[in-house]
């Protein structure tokens, strides 16, 4: 035998690695392979970090990341400088990325279930999951319903339109919580009708120097944090010394409230009544500049001052003050907030507020750049009307194979929506959930995606600021388990399928990226050739020209005036007392933050509570139900029934109560099981969508009493001698 | 060659800042700061060491909500370090900054004790990261073991970075190279951190004849090197 020398054995086990870690994925070349260090890759130094760029995607907004990577682990996540949306910053989200990729809780691979809801999920392999989805998909056919999220990836909606389009499917439902309570779906709606063009508004803070939020909570997070936050700053700190003035209007007080400078507690719902009344006044006053008095003229309607005040609780003075401070400002700005979005007769609702922005010329302090020219995919969020066509369908049983990516319909959606019960209908329900959420329990196969920084995509910018961009996303890592992306199953699966095999001819989603990425030209990172222009594209974390195009000319649609009502409320006054107020949580979103221990554990802005839920109830209030801070109340609306611990709320009507949204899950990892309640529970139905700005309730206190996990101290609150904020 | 005596101090726009939270993630984040179980945040033992501090002002309806982000001062006359037996909390003259040395500290919580600020916070138990969330650790943060005090250092390990790069490069500390995990992702821009010696640096311009300045508890004498900005108001004509 020969005689292996030191050098050859270290050779050969290294050699030995490599090819463990070839075959352990599918495809090498897409990853920064973990080699031995007798043969270090080229840019890894032990000690010395790499930093790639990608997107963030813990919310649709998606801003631009990089992150810190040594020895093959993702350490810290930061926002990128480069990016026109972020500039650098990041919001808690934000920085909290790192604990969804490294989640205890995600699938170490593919399972199934036999039994729906058991959560028994027996681990099959790859293999067996490709297999079972093609069968199933092959007998669906047209029979097949996809239903993605506001985060799922550009490429890969776009590959489930072209899948939808080659077998009859009808195309792909976009929605989750967090798209229905931001309102995005009504606010893109309303855009088109506006602006005649079909994206988010973007209000551009900084150069206003007085701003009536309509209930916006554009500090918390609604479209942007990051970008809103930004703003916010440069709207405190304008040149020459200026400081802008911000009012808010709402029933309670939000971390956006808590940084106006006149905070107005108004009648939920009021809102757009309340901006017809202010337009009202300007052309009767008239007020401000001569033309802003024409114009509101025109889009004033016949709306009864006095009587808008005794509906929102606003005196008539107070009003009046607003319309002045409003028409004496040089760049007024009005921004709909997301309970206008949530009303029957929204897009009136949110025009009512958009016709003060056309009266003060303020449309283009509203207006967003022009999306690049390319066929990119921006997903569309669909409107209610769409999620009950396909629950419907699912009940008449015309869904054979329900395939769910980046939404969570079972918790997202009340008791009253019937999810369940449609699924139930759905012979088979495929899941690609990288943890087991409500969904995933619900479903026969989970196949996880891989999370985001261990994927690939793109991710058109919305809301647009500054300049069109087009977010790049890239593995920053190896995947950490046995995980597989959701665009390379369907392009494997697709494959078996005569009619869809055409329609997605590429070998795998990078080369699908690759063709289609180029295509976007040399931005403002340059590069002539496709592979450059590739790699720029991940180098720099995206695509975005160097200087804005100029915008397009645009008129407004409004031209005459709207007359918003008073949306219905559901409940009867008597039996249900109490406006319910849902807002999302600061840190858990729409509760897909709920899986992650630093969102968790981290105090809420305005109550300081970690862990929990809680619900707002205004001192007087309290006091005449004989409740203190933790006691636990009932909560009844006409929908449904939920418990939570009262926090006792200084600034809140005293006829609101207010709950926020992101726990009571029952699936979704050990950090979110079973904690807190879902006030979705409460929520009910109407023709146009979701009742969860228009829910009456009613509240009984249980007896039971559970200490609150806040980080503030409250010691003396309740003996009553703490200040005047807490009488009583 | 001789290092540089360096001035840390933080500003605190409190007009800018708007509670979101972004500071106290990214504090966790970088500083492999532990979440505390619900079980124990209501025991009073959660760790932020970086924390947002919500106060109301008046009554319903003209009430007002007041953030103020709290973290350690690094005061020049730090109460905490006197009381400490073994020196495990002490000063460093060259930066002005109150260390925190883990492997000297005994966990007699005197300094806790002694801070007036609060911003001190004691491992009651070993720090718990689920496997495999060991893998975000911070490689450049020691992870502190039960019975040891911790607190803000003001990211010393950005600041040691960037000296030793630039050292390397045999320059001088530009003007914002260090940023903590905090300031540098804080949306608003409400925090900013500088050296207060380099009298063109963006805290010394900040600060310089700014009415808006204050400390915390300032009449303690504890000078502290975190100096807030008050929030202001705007005029409107009616």
């Amino acid at each position: 035998m020969a005689k292996i020398s030191r050098r050859d054995f270290i050779k050969m086990g290294a050699a030995g690695l490599l090819a463990t870690v070839l075959t352990g994925c599918q495809n090498p070349r897409r990853w920064v392979t973990l080699e031995p260090y007798v043969i270090p890759p080229e840019e890894q130094l032990a000690g010395v970090a790499t930093w790639y760029a990608s997107t963030c995607r813990q919310c649709p907004a998606g801003c631009g990341i990089i992150v810190r990577v040594m020895n093959g682990r993702a350490l810290k996540i930061e926002g990128n400088p480069k990016h026109p949306l972020n500039k650098g910053k990041l919001c808690a989200r934000g920085q909290a990325g790192l604990q969804v990729l490294y989640n205890p809780d995600r699938l170490p691979g593919p399972v199934q279930q036999t039994e729906r809801g058991s959560g028994r999920f027996q681990p099959i392999s790859w293999e067996e999951g490709l297999n079972t989805l093609y069968d199933r998909l092959r007998q669906a056919g047209s029979g097949t319903a996809i239903w993605t999220g506001s985060t799922t990836s550009g490429h890969l909606l776009d590959l489930f339109e072209r899948f939808a389009a080659a077998t009859g499917a009808p195309s792909p439902l976009v929605f989750d919580l967090y798209s229905e309570l931001n309102g995005l779906a009504a606010l893109e709606n309303a855009d088109r009708a506006f602006f005649g063009q079909n994206r988010l508004p973007t209000y551009n803070l900084e150069q206003a120097d007085v701003i009536l939020s309509f209930g916006a909570d554009f500090l918390g997070p609604w479209l942007s944090q990051v970008r809103y936050g930004m703003a916010f700053g440069a709207f405190r700190s304008q040149s020459l010394g200026k400081r802008g003035y911000l009012v808010q209007l709402e029933p309670r007080m939000s971390i956006t409230g808590a940084k106006a400078d006149w905070w107005l507690p108004i009648s939920p719902g009021t809102e757009a009544l309340v901006a017809q009344a202010l337009a009202r006044i300007i052309a009767d006053g008239p007020l401000g500049p001569a033309e802003w008095a024409t114009k509101a003229n025109t889009l004033a309607s016949e709306i009864d001052v006095s009587s808008v005040a005794a509906a929102s609780g606003i005196p008539v003075t107070e009003l009046e003050q607003l319309a002045h401070i409003f028409a004496a400002a040089t760049r007024p700005l009005a921004i709909p907030g997301n309970a206008l979005a949530a009303q029957d007769g929204q897009g009136t609702a949110i025009a009512a507020v958009q016709a003060l922005n056309a009266i003060a010329g303020a449309d283009g302090l509203a207006l967003s750049p022009d999306s690049p020219a390319t066929s990119l995919l921006k997903p569309q969020v669909s409107p209610f009307g769409d999620v009950q066509a396909l629950i419907e369908r699912m009940q008449a049983g015309d869904v054979q194979v329900l395939l769910i990516h980046g939404a969570n319909p079972v918790y997202d959606l009340p008791e009253s929506a019937r999810v369940v019960d449609a699924l139930a209908h759905v012979p088979f329900v495929v899941s690609f959930g990288p943890i087991a959420d409500e969904t995933g329990v619900q479903a026969d196969l989970v196949l996880p995606d891989r999370t985001y920084l261990e994927s690939w995509g793109y991710d058109v910018t919305s809301p647009g600021f500054d300049l069109p961009a087009v977010g790049s996303q890239q593995p920053v890592v190896t995947p950490v388990f046995d995980a597989h992306s959701t665009a390379d199953v369907l392009l494997t699966v697709t494959r078996g399928i005569p009619t869809a095999a055409a329609a997605l001819p590429w070998s795998d989603e990078v080369a699908f990226l690759k063709e289609i990425i180029p295509q976007l030209g040399p931005g403002a990172a340059g590069g002539l050739d496709t592979d450059v222009l590739w790699s720029r594209f991940l180098q720099h974390g995206g695509w975005w020209p160097a200087t804005a195009p100029p915008p397009a000319p645009h008129t407004p649609v409004l031209s005459q005036s709207v007359q918003a009502e008073a949306p219905q409320f559901q409940g009867d006054e008597q039996e249900y007392p109490y406006f319910l107020h849902l807002y999302m949580s600061d840190l858990l979103s729409d509760g897909r933050g709920a899986d992650q221990p630093w969102l968790q554990g981290s105090p809420d802005p305005m109550t300081t509570v970690a862990w929990q839920t809680w619900v707002e109830i205004h001192p007087q209030t309290a006091q005449k139900l004989g409740v203190k801070d933790g006691d636990v109340v009932h909560i009844t609306s006409p929908a449904g029934e939920i418990e939570a611990p009262v926090y006792i709320y200084p600034a809140i009507r005293p006829n609101t109560i207010a709950v926020p949204v992101g726990q009571g899950h029952t699936d979704y990892g050990r950090y979110a099981r079973k904690r807190g309640s879902n006030p979705m529970d409460l929520v009910g139905t109407t023709s146009e969508g979701l009742a969860w700005a228009t829910t009456r309730v009613k509240i009984t206190p249980t007896g039971k009493k559970i200490a609150q996990a806040g980080f503030e101290n409250k010691a003396g609150v309740d003996e009553g001698f703490i200040n005047e904020a807490f009488p009583g | 060659m001789t290092l540089a005596e360096h001035k840390w101090t933080m500003v605190v726009d409190l007009d800018k800042c708007t509670g979101c939270g972004a500071c106290v993630v990214a504090c966790h984040a970088e500083n492999n700061v532990p979440i505390v179980s619900e079980e124990q945040t209501i025991q009073g033992r959660a760790m932020h060491w970086m924390r947002i501090e919500r106060y109301w002002e008046g009554s319903y309806p003209e009430i007002k909500a007041r953030f103020i982000p709290l973290m350690c001062q690094q005061c020049e006359r730090a109460p905490c370090e006197p009381v400490c037996p073994v020196y495990a909390t002490l000063h460093s003259e060259r930066e002005h900054l109150n260390l925190q040395v883990y492997n000297r500290c005994v966990g007699t919580r005197y300094c806790q004790n002694n801070d007036p600020y609060k911003v001190r916070f004691f491992n009651f138990f070993d720090p718990i990261f689920d496997e495999p969330l060991t893998q975000q650790l911070n490689p450049d943060v020691t992870v502190r073991s039960a019975g040891v005090m911790e607190k803000c250092t003001f990211c010393v390990q950005r600041i040691r970075r960037a000296e030793e790069r630039a050292r390397l490069e045999e320059r001088p500390l530009a003007d914002g190279e260090v940023l903590p995990a905090c300031v540098q992702t804080c949306p608003p821009g409400a925090l900013v951190f500088g050296d207060l010696n380099d009298e063109a640096s963006a805290v010394s311009q900040l600060l310089s004849g700014n009415a808006r300045q204050f400390k915390l508890l300032e009449h303690l004498g504890t000078e502290p090197s975190v100096v807030y900005l008050k929030g202001g108001t705007s005029y409107v004509s009616t």
